[in-house]
């Protein structure tokens, strides 16, 4: 209870940790307001008919887009407050006064680690305010995909808390520190880059980047894979960091514990990929097939290949990955899918032969199609494997347009907001 | 200990160095500047790893847990908790390390603790840090502190009072190991010396017995000053 009393202080005394929670409010409450006139501006053109029901889907209109604040904070602002709470025991000289206690090194880096996901927490109050103001103006909340956007956001701060709570400990200065986080962190929006080039491994790399996990989140999917990826890489960050808290251990022996920890890490990360259970809680279905259509795909019979002549960034592969591939991975997920290309961008390809086909085989009975559409991606599939589906006779999301101003937005996230913070500074600071 | 060394690469801080501490005595590790005090003081509080070296208490090697419960080092120059006042930290030390409560009052009135009780610990002087520290190191509860220069940032008529508080603790039976350069503060204070050399124990023991040892070397030793310079 001390330590935790001790940490929660420290938090208190953070000037990073404040600054985390001023700017919080403008920043979502900028992509807030622009969202909210963006979903109001597209519902006024009027269509709520089948089809354009997900572009009224508050949680792509105006969650995801809210949401990102989060992200943009978790990469560059929590890690100074992580580093600070982490580092500054060392700097100070307490680390050894502490050391000096028989507690172990694991529970004293999950104090502080609890104590900065509290932090985080409270700092995305302002998300809250935004849910609040968007029911006020009667807009619609679906709580599993809300509460899966929030999850999303809440595990990728716990794994830039790790990060940076490993760096902290590794190394000599928070200076290093912060540039090594950020490496770390701003590193994989490269290997995001690089998949949309290269596509093959680095796309499936990519598929456990943050960037990737919280767009999933965003989307309402829980991807079983990513969140053991994403917990593992966590528990990871926050073991080394206790590893390397142990100043009286030899280095070379804190080297050794480290390689052994984070191979089984990886371990534990490469058996979580076969796992490939997911839910979608998204109110529209947006990262799955009809009910109608995914019970037809899973009565196919025997192994279904795909193989696309398609460069990574063709825009028909884009849409084929992101409409089709995707939903039918989670239906099936022993679907094989093969890419063919000569280059990247296909747009010296587009000549040769064969390409912009999409072969799909099914137990060697095969067939080619250039459509990129679900409906015809999916009616090539049936027509092959000699499968109908059902009639549908699940209810259409129709989405939930709504045109409303974001009244009283700007003075809550511009005003309010930081006269909150302002206050409950001065007030902390006064008390202590 | 015994043999207790630190290499840094090729560099040598501590070389073989081997001495006892008796309970209840008050033990100066007295040294110049870059002699490898500190070093001792940490491979000592298992806060720095030695390269070799042996380290016994009651005869048994020390582990982790009997080096928790057998004694507490305050390091010298650290401003730890630097944004929490000094109540509070006096408080963590008495709840988070089981310290002495009982000891709590005496510790505030004997370092006049009691005007910086609200202030943050990073905004005292080097003096009035040092005699936070002092108290948090009384106020822990191992039978042998380690100080490491317990004087440094005192004035002259501090420096005699927190030697008194020190003695005093030690005449209640705990055990003093103090680093310090000053080495008239030293003789004041200990009851047997360890001097300390480039990383290497040159003499241990009494005034009287290191003298007798200087003198057998042909020196002039009439104080600890003459008996160090003599003998390192």
């Amino acid at each position: 209870m001390w330590l935790l009393d001790k940490e929660c202080r420290e938090l208190l005394a953070s000037r990073a940790w404040w600054v985390l929670l001023l700017v919080m409010g403008p920043l979502v409450g900028f992509a807030f307001i622009s969202s909210v006139r963006s979903y109001a501006e597209a519902s006024g053109l009027g269509g709520t008919a089948i089809g354009v029901g997900e572009a009224f889907s508050p949680l792509v209109g105006i969650w995801a887009p809210t949401f990102s604040a989060c992200e943009l904070a978790a990469v560059f602002l929590l890690p100074f407050v992580a580093i600070r709470v982490v580092a500054g025991d060392r700097q100070s000289g307490a680390l050894k006064l502490e050391l000096q206690h028989s507690m172990p090194a694991v529970a004293r880096i999950a104090t502080k680690g609890l104590v900065l996901l509290a932090g985080w927490v409270i700092a995305s109050v302002p998300v809250i305010a935004a849910i609040i103001l968007w029911r006020s103006y009667g807009g619609s909340t679906y709580v599993p995909e809300l509460a899966t956007v929030a999850i999303g956001h809440v595990i990728n701060a716990a794994l830039t808390i790790g990060i940076a709570a490993a760096t902290a400990s590794i190394t000599e200065h928070p200076a290093t520190a912060a540039i090594l986080t950020l490496t770390a962190t701003v590193g994989t929006w490269i290997v995001n880059f690089i998949a949309a080039v290269q596509g093959g491994l680095w796309e499936r790399l990519a598929s456990f980047t943050p960037t990737t996990m919280v767009s999933d989140f965003q989307h309402g999917l829980i991807r079983l894979d990513a969140v053991i990826a994403a917990l593992t890489l966590t528990a990871l960050g926050l073991g080394l960091a206790a590893l390397w808290m142990r100043l009286g251990v030899p280095v070379r022996r804190r080297v050794a514990e480290s390689i052994a920890v984070t191979v089984l890490a990886l371990l534990v990360i490469t058996v979580g990929t076969a796992a490939t259970k997911s839910w979608d809680t998204s109110e529209s279905r947006l990262n799955s097939f009809s009910k109608s259509d995914e019970k037809a795909l899973r009565s196919i019979p025997g192994f279904l290949t795909i193989e696309v002549h398609l460069a990574p960034e063709d825009p028909r592969r884009v849409d084929l990955d992101r409409r089709v591939i995707a939903k039918l991975r989670r239906v099936r997920p022993d679907v094989n899918v093969r890419y063919q290309s000569a280059t990247s961008i296909g747009l010296f390809e587009q000549t040769s032969a064969g390409y912009g086909e999409i072969w799909y085989d099914i137990d060697g009975k095969k067939t080619m199609s250039r459509a990129v559409t679900a409906e015809s991606v999916l009616e090539t599939l049936y027509s092959l494997a000699d499968v109908s589906p059902e009639t549908d006779s699940e209810e259409v999301f129709r989405g939930h347009p709504l045109m409303a101003r974001p009244a009283k937005a700007a003075t809550v996230f511009y005003v309010l907001w930081p006269a909150l913070i302002v206050s409950a500074a001065i007030a902390v600071q006064g008390k202590r | 200990m015994e043999g207790l060394t630190k290499r840094y690469g090729a560099v040598s801080a501590l070389s073989d160095v081997a001495f006892s501490i008796q309970p209840g005595e008050i033990l100066g590790l007295i040294g110049p500047n870059g002699a490898g005090k500190t070093t001792l003081f940490e491979c000592l509080a298992g806060v720095l790893p030695p390269t070799s070296g042996v380290i016994f208490i009651d005869g048994q090697p020390l582990t982790a847990r009997s080096r928790t419960r057998t004694l507490f080092y305050l390091p010298d120059a650290i401003a730890p908790w630097p944004s929490q006042t000094v109540r509070w930290a006096l408080d963590f030390t008495v709840g988070f390390f089981e310290g002495r409560r009982d000891l709590f009052a005496d510790v505030i009135d004997g370092f006049q603790l009691a005007p910086m009780l609200t202030s943050p610990i990073g905004t005292l002087s080097k003096g009035q840090r040092k005699r936070v520290l002092l108290a948090i190191g009384l106020l822990t509860s191992q039978p042998m502190l380690l100080a490491d220069e317990p004087f440094d940032g005192l004035d002259l008529r501090q420096t005699r009072e927190v030697a008194a508080i020190l003695q005093s603790h030690a005449r209640a039976g705990r055990t003093l190991f103090l680093s310090i350069h000053q080495i008239s503060d030293a003789a004041r204070l200990c009851d047997r010396f360890v001097l300390l050399s480039g990383g290497e124990v040159c003499g241990t023991g009494t005034l009287d017995g290191l003298s007798a040892v200087a003198r057998s070397k042909g020196a002039a030793a009439s104080n600890l000053e003459e008996v160090f310079l003599a003998l390192t």
